[in-house]
């Protein structure tokens, strides 16, 4: 792997792998992580609501949900979190389930922010 | 070619929609194992790529259902999963896809496999159209292309059945041409070809659009009149009698005269509640139109006997 590959991967998101997927367009890529941004908001109410009431087919569902939807715009991290969130509703195991709610939103902080300096993979 | 993408996140199918369409084909949504089943009532949706979960039905579910469906062509699917495993993917084939592709999604591979699903739906419209086109030859005389006797038989069937649902009666008209046996002997069987093709093309034009036309027998046509009673059929008889004997067949030695005798009957008539029966009615009425003289109607009565007594036309 070259290191620019490598670089990648460690970023929030792998700009190179999701323009590939989608043909370079960059418009489309900005409208998708504003539908991504957007369901989150929902999809983080009723994860809340789903580890509060300890419903934890909704919380696998979320989780796997949100899994598919990180993978499809390559946020790899996300993807991760997401899947430790799926498991944690599979397992039927609250604190992962809780620790897990926290650290995705952490990475979709980290996932803006880094993506305000760099909206479009421009440096990459 | 439409393609349906049967996909609740968002994202995943704005990413297939735009794929898609640049690809050419036309991208129907559906957001839902259920709105994908609806979606799928459309004719034209023969290739669809659907989402294993789903809120509600998944797409496991759809699949099943779509292969339980009778009466519609085939759906060409190719279910999408994030499941990886190998028992996965042996349910969802097992379900009834045709095909399974692991997300995130690689567009070559799933534009590729589109290509494949397209090819299997073109060769099962070419096989149905050469199905239907086999079953038409079939179902038709080799040499007038109306009806043969087996079909028309089964047409008759049909409508005595939808008669008595409706309660309006079923005519038959059963014509024979006078003396075609000379006509063959003296002119040639090739003549005679041409002069029976003529006798179908004059009754084709005297007959309704609801009305059947078959070849019964060698020189027999059978006419099968949905709604026509006693009152008419009659009429209708003798309108088919005058449109073939009236002027006589241009054929290629010479003008033939030819003219036709007509046994007419009803369902009204007693005895007659099957095809066959009805059938053997109007035969015995036409024996009886030969026996007067030919180029006459004769109409069964109504105090005819049961099929195979001696009947009073």
């Amino acid at each position: 792997m070259s290191d620019s590959a490598n670089l990648n991967k460690l970023r929030p998101i792998d700009f190179c792998d999701v323009l590939d997927r989608i043909g370079g367009d960059t418009a489309f890529l900005k409208e998708l992580l504003n539908i991504y941004f957007q369901e989150y908001t929902e999809k983080k109410r009723l994860l809340e609501e789903a580890i509060t009431q300890e419903d934890f087919k909704k919380v696998y569902e979320l989780g796997h949900s949100l899994k598919g939807a990180s993978a499809n715009l390559s946020l790899s991290r996300l993807q991760r979190v997401a899947f430790a969130l799926e498991t944690a509703g599979r397992e039927r195991h609250l604190q992962l389930a809780q620790e897990a709610a926290r650290s995705f939103d952490t990475e979709v902080q980290t996932l803006k922010a880094f993506l305000e300096g760099n909206p479009t993979g421009k440096f990459v | 070619m439409k393609i349906l993408i049967a996909e609740d996140d968002q994202i995943s199918s704005r990413i297939l929609q735009k794929n898609i369409e640049n690809w050419g084909y036309k991208a129907v949504l559906a957001r839902s194992g259920q709105a994908a089943l609806e979606a799928l009532q459309d004719e034209e949706l023969r290739l669809s790529i659907l989402d294993w979960m789903m809120p509600g039905m998944d797409g496991v579910e759809v699949c099943r259902k779509i292969r339980c469906r009778k009466k519609y062509k085939y759906t060409y699917i190719i279910m999408l999963s994030a499941k990886d495993r190998k028992q996965d993917i042996i349910a969802g084939l097992s379900s009834g896809a045709d095909d399974y592709m692991t997300k995130p999604v690689n567009f070559l591979e799933l534009r590729a496999r589109l290509k494949t699903g397209k090819r299997i739906i073109d060769l099962e419209d070419k096989l149905l159209l050469i199905q239907n086109q086999l079953k038409d030859i079939a179902s038709r005389d080799s040499l007038t292309k109306i009806w043969n006797r087996s079909e028309i038989s089964k047409f008759l069937s049909e409508e005595l059945e939808r008669g008595l649902r409706e309660k309006k009666p079923t005519g038959v008209v059963l014509l024979d041409l006078d003396h075609f046996k000379k006509i063959n002997d003296f002119y040639g069987h090739a003549i005679g070809d041409q002069a029976l093709l003529q006798v179908v093309s004059r009754l084709k034009r005297k007959i309704r659009k609801s009305d059947k036309i078959g070849r019964y027998g060698g020189d027999e046509i059978i006419i099968i009149l949905p709604n026509c009673g006693l009152d008419e059929i009659k009429k209708v008889g003798e309108r088919l009698r005058l449109a073939v004997g009236k002027i006589g067949i241009k054929t290629d030695l010479d003008t033939v005269p030819v003219t036709v005798s007509a046994g007419c009957a009803t369902s009204e008539l007693p005895g007659t509640a099957s095809a066959d029966k009805l059938i053997k009615v109007a035969d015995r009425a036409l024996l009886k139109a030969k026996g007067q003289g030919r180029n006459c109607v004769v109409v069964a009565g109504p105090d005819l006997e049961p099929a195979g007594e001696q009947i009073n036309v």
